[in-house]
């Protein structure tokens, strides 16, 4: 495949060169006075709008930001993102967002929005495991914020936020079609298309695409260290490649009309693999599924009458996480404590879900010097069905095995997890005061009643000055929480961890600082110094010292504190430099060891150069350092890296074609996240992807 | 021409474009069939022949007389003339031909264009759109946008929709934020802004504001008239315009001045160009693009329909979208609540 993508990239690059080269970009002074820099003029023709909905230290990734950086998935993007680092869940090798050194095997910290809607699921309180990825093609700009924001948000906006903003039909002008190829045996295709039918605004989108995923060789698994004292022939697969393919299709409507929008999605990942396999034993030939479907209805009328704007908005989700193939935990032969299993331990657990939201919210500016916002909502969260098909029974006692023949269905002898529901009323109120010339006070709480995990209140205060016309600072501090997922809470028959009912929320009490600096007219600098404290922390805690066995208890504590500092500086008008650098030191408190699997140095830069031909070129690189291991896990550090990627693209500058080219780790280096202490299961963690290429070509009707 | 050939060109070009939307959307479905046949067939189906009946809704008769040339340039600026090119076409009710000029294009293919669909009148856009046009036939007229100005001598003969704010619209903006300003202080070329401040001039008269316009042909003398100015503006009712001007508005040496004097002295200072808003202006008028269209597609439609004797000269952008600084009304004293009707906040965060 690599080979072939070069083939192609020799083929059409100079292809593309030569149809642009033909017409060279004409300098539009008048454009550049009247509409700005190219930044704001995205702004001003597009319908980008700042995320302004409370103080906090926020990034905002464009659509052109999303292009240059070459970026075709969100892990991507997200690993540019100062305090942000994607680590790998060996199952899938699902991508976990780590803030600022929140790190758990789920990544429930991460509160996950797609156009303010939540995109979480309750049973690990994650995006899903049969995730997969989410493309870029459809996105036009993804919103993160570092920090709690929990007093707006609710539940999960604990370590940051991520909202993903989808493209309407100001985005895209008329139909694109799109195709894209690459390593691994990777295709996507997508059309887009934006405009009007009558007197409404509609945008639609489809994507459909596969990868058999990169190879990378897992040389010894779960599986190993049980062959050592089998005292039978190894059944280990590994060494072996992790299974990382998958087929995928992503579709959307967006439908706009006066005050309301009406949104679709759809989303499949079929035949995804299971990565280092799910019971961290290699496993080839199992693949799962999921499937989303979204719809939401919104109204805004932000001036419905003096003073007054007024919004709602309902939205329903489905999921369906199944595995039709059923899943190996451990490979054929394998002996689990004096259980032979010839055909291996294999188990299906599969679960669907339905969520129903409904909010409203009223901002009132008629008080002198106060803008006040106030909402409530209500959301019907209901893990309605769940199915366990396997081959084998657990003793809840000792957590031994005993085969029990062809696999079967166990939903009712012994199910992994009920069904559960969760019912959740919410109202907030946020103060945004213009106290003094210069200085702002916002002030907000929001209180959460849980059907099932009791009230929780979290509270936040920001206060901005406006130190001069170049500089201002904030001190923001807040609090957040999550509340326990159904996992955690309900999980039941599972080999290793037991939920536990009585688990409360964990919280997050956060202070940071923070400026900017308009440093040069073409140079922003932002700079902010962060220190948080996480109680009642979740973890999975050993039933008995040395047990293997473990329940869920609110049992951690974790400190923290760091800074990050970036920059953007238009060094000419051809080229624009962007750069970030994070350092910070989480501690688990009762060990006093580090917390683990984050990395304490992070720097990230990238330079996008436009020269002759309309062609913008954009090298990045990212330097991932110093990550200790957790508390148990004698390992030496987790190796540092240092990935180059290379993009190079065209703009939009001759008829209507359009080309990108992108290499991946440019450098081929040994890339490696964390597999999870103690280490023994999968000992010389995740590799991650080897050098790659891509070759995009769009078509503009 | 005669009808019956224009007749048959116009069918023509309708098959062509018709066969054009087939082939493309044939790809979508064939493409998009092909990878989804194996996972899930009828969604994707599904989609791609909405798609298909969307684009074709889409498809709209070609308009009659006008056509629209502009130049061919990258993005952004390729979706601001998009956004024209929209609004023309929907206020004529109609597909324009549009042509995209490159560095050097084939005038004689595209003038033969123009004679072979019977074009009566050019929407010329962009400085290289306004360019081109002057080597057409003298009998097709011209419409020109997209650009700040032209020399009041090349204008005579032609419509120009400047990009340059309408300075009664600004004026009136002021007003509402600052109820007490008397006087505007300005600093023009002018080579390049004499029209400008003319139509400014009487702007300001008909609002009970006074214009203190100064004239600056080269840097060092704007430089000078800045510092004069700020020495004896008087924040309570003075305010500071900065235009659309190479030689008066540097971005290197005035704006960093003009941020920081008038944040030192709490002087209101406003901008007709949106990016200095995001810089600290308290608040411009940046172009809507589609209403552009709409007004550009107006004055085509008027000289169509009145036989070539349409309006001359330069026109003041009324098309217009507010942008506001919260940050720099906050520092000003200025109230905002109660006024959310922006179109652009700054700063984004």
């Amino acid at each position: 495949m690599t080979r072939t993508c070069i083939k192609l990239l020799c083929t059409l690059l100079p292809l593309a060169w030569t149809s642009t080269a033909a017409a060279q970009p004409l300098v539009e002074e008048d454009l550049a006075m009247a509409y700005g820099d190219k930044a704001t003029v995205s702004i001003a023709t597009g319908t980008q709008q700042a995320l302004r909905r409370a103080p906090a230290v926020a990034t905002v990734i464009t659509a052109a930001d999303i292009a240059a950086m070459g970026a075709v998935n969100l892990d991507e993007v997200m690993e540019t993102v100062p305090g942000v680092h994607v680590a790998r869940k060996g199952t899938a090798n699902t991508a976990l967002y780590v803030m600022r050194g929140v790190f758990d095997a789920n990544n429930p910290q991460i509160l996950m929005l797609q156009n303010g809607i939540p995109m979480t699921l309750m049973f690990l309180g994650n995006k899903g495991d049969v995730w997969s990825g989410l493309p870029l093609d459809n996105v036009a700009r993804i919103e993160i914020i570092r920090g709690p924001g929990s007093a707006l948000y609710g539940a999960d906006a604990y370590a940051g936020v991520i909202n993903i903003i989808t493209r309407t039909a100001a985005d895209t002008h008329g139909t694109d079609i799109g195709v894209r190829a690459g390593s691994f045996g990777t295709w996507d295709t997508w059309v887009q298309h934006g405009g009007k039918l009558g007197p409404m605004d509609i945008a639609a989108y489809l994507r459909v695409g596969d990868t058999d995923g990169p190879k990378e060789t897992i040389a010894a698994d779960a599986q190993t260290l049980r062959d050592r004292t089998s005292g039978r022939p190894p059944a280990s697969l590994a060494p072996g490649p992790m299974n990382l393919g998958r087929d995928a299709v992503d579709a959307s409507l967006d439908l706009g009309y006066d005050k309301w929008r009406f949104r679709g999605g759809y989303k499949l990942r079929d035949k995804v693999g299971l990565g280092a396999g799910i019971g961290s034993a290699l496993d080839p030939t199992s693949w799962a599924k999921s499937e989303r479907v979204t719809a939401d209805l919104s109204w805004l009328d932000p001036h419905i009458a003096r003073d007054w704007g007024l919004g709602f908005t309902a939205s329903y989700l489905h999921y369906a996480d199944t595995v039709p193939t059923n899943l190996l935990l451990a490979p054929p032969g394998a002996k689990l404590g004096a259980t032979v299993f010839p055909d291996g331990q294999i188990g299906g657990p599969n679960k669907w879900e339905r969520q129903v939201r409904l909010s409203a919210y009223a901002i009132y500016s008629g008080f002198a010097d106060h803008s006040l916002r106030f909402g409530a909502g209500h959301d019907d969260l209901n893990m309605y069905k769940t199915a366990t098909y396997k081959n084998y029974l657990i003793n809840q006692t000792t957590g031994a095995v005993t085969l029990t023949g062809p696999v079967a269905d166990y939903s009712v002898i012994q199910p992994f997890m009920l069904p559960q529901r969760r019912k959740v009323s919410y109202a907030y109120i946020q103060d945004e005061w213009h106290f003094s010339r210069d200085w702002t006070l916002t002030a907000g709480v929001r209180h959460d009643a849980y059907s099932d995990v009791g009230g929780t209140t979290n509270p936040r205060l920001a206060l901005v000055w406006d130190a001069s016309h170049d500089i201002t600072a904030k001190l923001l501090a807040g609090q957040a929480f999550r509340a326990p997922s159904f996992n955690e809470l309900y999980g039941i028959n599972n080999p290793v961890n037991k939920g536990n009912p009585a688990l409360k929320p964990e919280t997050n009490s956060t202070l940071e600082a923070a400026f900017s600096w308009q440093a040069r007219k073409d140079m922003q600098v932002n700079v902010n110094y962060f220190r948080y404290t996480m109680k009642n922390a979740i973890r999975a805690v050993a039933n008995t010292p040395g047990s293997m066995l473990t329940t869920y208890a609110n049992s951690g504590e974790q400190q923290g504190r760091g800074f990050e500092l970036e920059t953007v500086w238009d060094v000419s008008r051809s080229l624009r430099v962007t750069a970030n650098y994070s350092h910070q030191r989480s501690t688990d408190s009762a060990t006093n060891t580090d917390a683990g699997y984050a990395p304490r140095n992070h720097l990230y830069a990238r330079g996008d150069w436009r020269f002759t031909g309309g062609w913008q070129l954009s090298p990045q690189v990212n330097w991932v350092a110093d990550r200790k291991r957790a508390f148990g896990d004698a390992r030496a550090d987790v190796p540092n890296y240092t990935s180059v990627d290379l993009t190079l693209r065209s703009e939009r500058n001759k008829g209507h074609w359009d080309f990108a080219a992108s290499i991946r780790n440019l450098f081929n280096a040994t890339i490696l996240e964390p597999s999870l202490a103690p280490g023994t299961a999968i000992p010389n963690d995740l590799p991650q992807a080897g050098r790659s290429f891509y070759l995009q070509a769009t078509y503009s009707l | 021409m005669s009808p019956a050939n224009v007749i048959k060109q116009q069918m023509a070009s309708l098959w062509c474009a018709a066969t054009w939307r087939v082939f493309a959307s044939g790809w979508i479905v064939i493409m998009a069939g092909w990878r989804s046949v194996a996972m899930l067939w009828r969604p994707a189906l599904c989609c791609a022949i909405g798609l298909t009946l969307i684009a074709a809704a889409a498809a709209l008769q070609p308009g009659r007389g006008i056509a629209v040339i502009y130049p061919d340039i990258g993005e952004p600026y390729r979706s601001v003339f998009a956004r024209i090119i929209e609004g023309i076409e929907e206020q004529t009710r109609s597909r324009v031909p549009s042509f995209a000029i490159g560095a050097n294009p084939n005038m004689q293919e595209i003038a033969s264009e123009l004679r072979r669909q019977d074009i009566r009148v050019v929407i010329a856009l962009g400085r290289n759109g306004l360019k081109f046009t002057s080597g057409l036939e003298r009998d097709i007229g011209v419409v020109a946008g997209g650009v700040l100005s032209i020399p009041e001598a090349d204008a005579r003969n032609i419509s120009v929709h400047s990009l340059a704010p309408d300075p009664g619209l600004l004026f009136t903006r002021l007003q509402t934020f600052m109820p007490a300003a008397k006087r505007v202080f300005v600093v023009y070329d002018p080579n390049q802004n004499t029209w400008l401040i003319r139509l400014a001039r009487e702007a300001a008269r008909a609002r009970g504001l006074e214009l203190v316009a100064h004239e600056a042909s080269d840097l060092k003398t704007a430089l000078l008239i800045y510092q004069d100015i700020f020495a004896k503006a008087n924040p309570q009712n003075d305010a500071l315009w900065l235009i659309q001007d190479s030689t008066t508005v540097d971005e290197t040496s005035v704006l960093p001045l003009v941020l920081r004097e008038t944040w030192g002295r709490n002087l209101v200072f406003f901008s007709s160009s949106v990016t200095h808003v995001r810089r600290g202006a308290l608040f411009s008028l940046y172009p809507d693009n589609v209403e552009i269209g709409r007004h550009l597609a107006n004055s085509a439609l008027g000289y169509l329909s009145s036989g070539g004797q349409g309006p001359r000269g330069m026109v003041s952008l009324k098309a217009v979208r507010l942008a506001v600084n919260v940050r720099t009304a906050g520092h000003l004293g200025i109230n905002l609540a109660g006024r959310q009707n922006f179109d652009l906040i700054f700063p984004e965060q």
